[in-house]
């Protein structure tokens, strides 16, 4: 192990990447020229009279519900409450669909038994188990969390058999040719062969949580940014509610991210990786 | 020594890929295996390897049956099959996981001389050309020093340049520590370049149809008249062997005055 870790890390000195440190930093700038010139247009449209901005809010109003949330400590007790809710299902979900997506890759019995009702399960949208779950498992945290796993397991299960079955059988026969027993075999070639659609399949998994944390905010919540989106309809406040989807835009692309920079390492000799790892 | 005895392989869907097949294969040989598609040369090689089982028939390299794959017996395919997530230096001691890591480090860096990319060392297989892969692959094959290495079409994918290169380049690592290599090929111009003994084979079922003793003097010069009629002996062969018209029935005499030359 020592050979290949040591390898790994000396090769950044080599990548033939240094010349594109400008256009690194360029090119995700390039990206916020468009939102960017839209908010100052909308801003100043409000400002020089052309709309009243009633009921599309200016940025600074936005700013500023953000700032008002922030300061009497609202804005961090429901960030904590959907980030809990997001964290807690996608932990089970992908726990729940690495666990059973791994059995059913490697072991084809058990892919004949499982695969047929989970993919008959799959076809049910998961809003469609609000109802069910509510009753099953009350109206408080347990139902909103066992509907986010819902929507986590689903891609999890799916990449993580996907990409067990397509593990290129004449690179697990050089594992048989070096004599691998079945664990060292399963660590040394199948899971860096199936680490990046996996990563893909956190990553997938992750936007379905933020996704259903909205819907399970929104069958009665007293907290959590989705309740602050009904909260903001019910009572007009329109700033309200694009604060929140300002918020959760942010929550979401820092957790991607997040997967992102973990599992970067580890998938630095993927060629389309490095290449669109310009992280933003 | 690696005994082949009576070694056949029928599939299940019927197909006799190889039938009774024997030889004595000694220490330190090259073997080349030629023969027409469908003749089960790489059945056979895969069955040495013990990556299939003979249905019926042993293999034994010096007196161990080979039922499975072996820490003596190494393999190079004809792809490099290089393991994308591992730098140049990382597959090499692919094999050599079970030694301790200063005995790796060394021999990678070895391996990694002997086949001249000291430098790439800590490159990506991705960034290799086919011909700078297929040399990684035959580090790591025989980082672990395996007594007998067999190659399946090993070089087939590359260009005539570079197969010209490599050929060479593994006539000198066989120099060094001269593993019996077992080349299973369908060019005649690297069995006979190579080979100390050439096993011609014909197909359905895949069997043994000749033996050609390659007595020429080693270096060989590829252009040299004796090579050149040797390669014609074989062409005849492999000729016979697929019930076609013999082309140069002058071709044997020729070769066995060059044989005891």
């Amino acid at each position: 192990m020592t050979v290949e870790l040591s390898a790994l890390e000396q090769t950044d000195a080599l990548s033939p990447r240094a010349p594109g440190r400008l256009s690194r930093l360029a090119r995700p700038a390039l990206g916020l020229l468009l939102p960017v010139a839209l908010a100052i247009g909308w801003e100043l449209a409000v400002r020089l009279g052309l709309s009243n901005g009633r009921l599309v809010p200016p940025p600074s109003k936005i700013f500023a519900t953000i700032v008002e949330l922030a300061e009497s400590g609202e804005l961090v007790r429901h960030v904590a409450a959907t980030l809990g809710r997001v964290f807690a299902g996608f932990g089970l979900g992908v726990l729940a669909g690495t666990l059973l997506g791994a059995v059913s890759g490697y072991w084809s019995l058990a892919r004949r038994l499982l695969d047929p009702t989970v993919q008959a399960l799959r076809a049910i949208p998961s809003i469609a188990w609000v109802p069910l779950f509510i009753l099953w498992l009350g109206i408080f945290e347990t139902s909103k969390v066992a509907l986010i796993a819902v929507g986590v397991f689903f891609p999890v299960y799916l990449g993580v058999m996907g990409a067990i079955l397509t593990v290129d059988r004449k690179i697990v026969e050089v594992g048989r040719i070096f004599r691998l027993s079945g664990p060292v075999m399963i660590g040394r070639i199948l899971l860096p062969a199936v680490l990046p659609a996996y990563v893909v399949a956190l990553r997938v998994g992750l936007g379905l949580g933020w996704m259903f944390v909205v819907a399970a905010e929104f069958m009665g919540a007293s907290e959590g940014l989705g309740y602050l989106l009904i909260d903001g309809q019910q009572l007009g406040k329109p700033a309200q509610i694009v604060a929140a989807i300002v918020i959760f835009a942010i929550l979401g692309k820092a957790t991607d991210w997040l997967i992102e920079i973990i599992f970067a390492p580890l998938l630095r000799w993927q060629d389309a990786f490095s290449r669109q790892g310009g992280i933003a | 020594m690696l005994l082949l005895d009576r070694v056949s392989k029928t599939y299940p869907n019927g197909v006799r890929a190889l039938e009774r097949f024997s030889a004595e294969i000694r220490i330190g040989e090259i073997v080349a295996i030629i023969g027409g598609s469908g003749c089960g040369k790489s059945t056979l090689l895969r069955a040495i390897a013990g990556l299939e089982r003979a249905t019926s028939g042993n293999v034994t390299l010096d007196g161990t049956a080979i039922l499975a794959p072996h820490a003596k017996i190494g393999l190079i395919f004809q792809e490099p099959r290089l393991l994308p997530w591992l730098t140049v230096a990382g597959n090499i001691g692919f094999g050599l996981s079970d030694h301790p890591s200063a005995v790796r480090r060394e021999a990678v860096a070895r391996g990694l001389s002997r086949v001249g990319l000291a430098d790439k060392a800590n490159a990506w297989p991705r960034e290799l050309s086919g011909g700078q892969a297929q040399r990684v692959a035959i580090a790591r094959a025989l980082a672990p020093q395996p007594e007998v290495l067999l190659l399946d079409e090993p070089f087939s994918a590359l260009d005539a340049f570079t197969r010209r290169d490599l050929q060479d380049h593994l006539l000198d690592l066989w120099a060094d520590t001269r593993p019996t290599l077992v080349l299973v090929t369908h060019d005649v111009d690297e069995a006979v370049v190579l080979a100390d003994r050439i096993f011609v084979m014909r197909p359905r079922p895949g069997r043994l149809f000749a033996e050609l003793d390659v007595n020429l003097a080693r270096p060989r010069d590829r252009n040299s008249p004796l090579v050149e009629n040797f390669k014609r002996l074989v062409l005849t062969a492999l000729d016979r062997s697929l019930d076609r018209n013999v082309p140069d029935p002058e071709a044997r005499s020729t070769v066995g005055d060059a044989m005891w030359w």
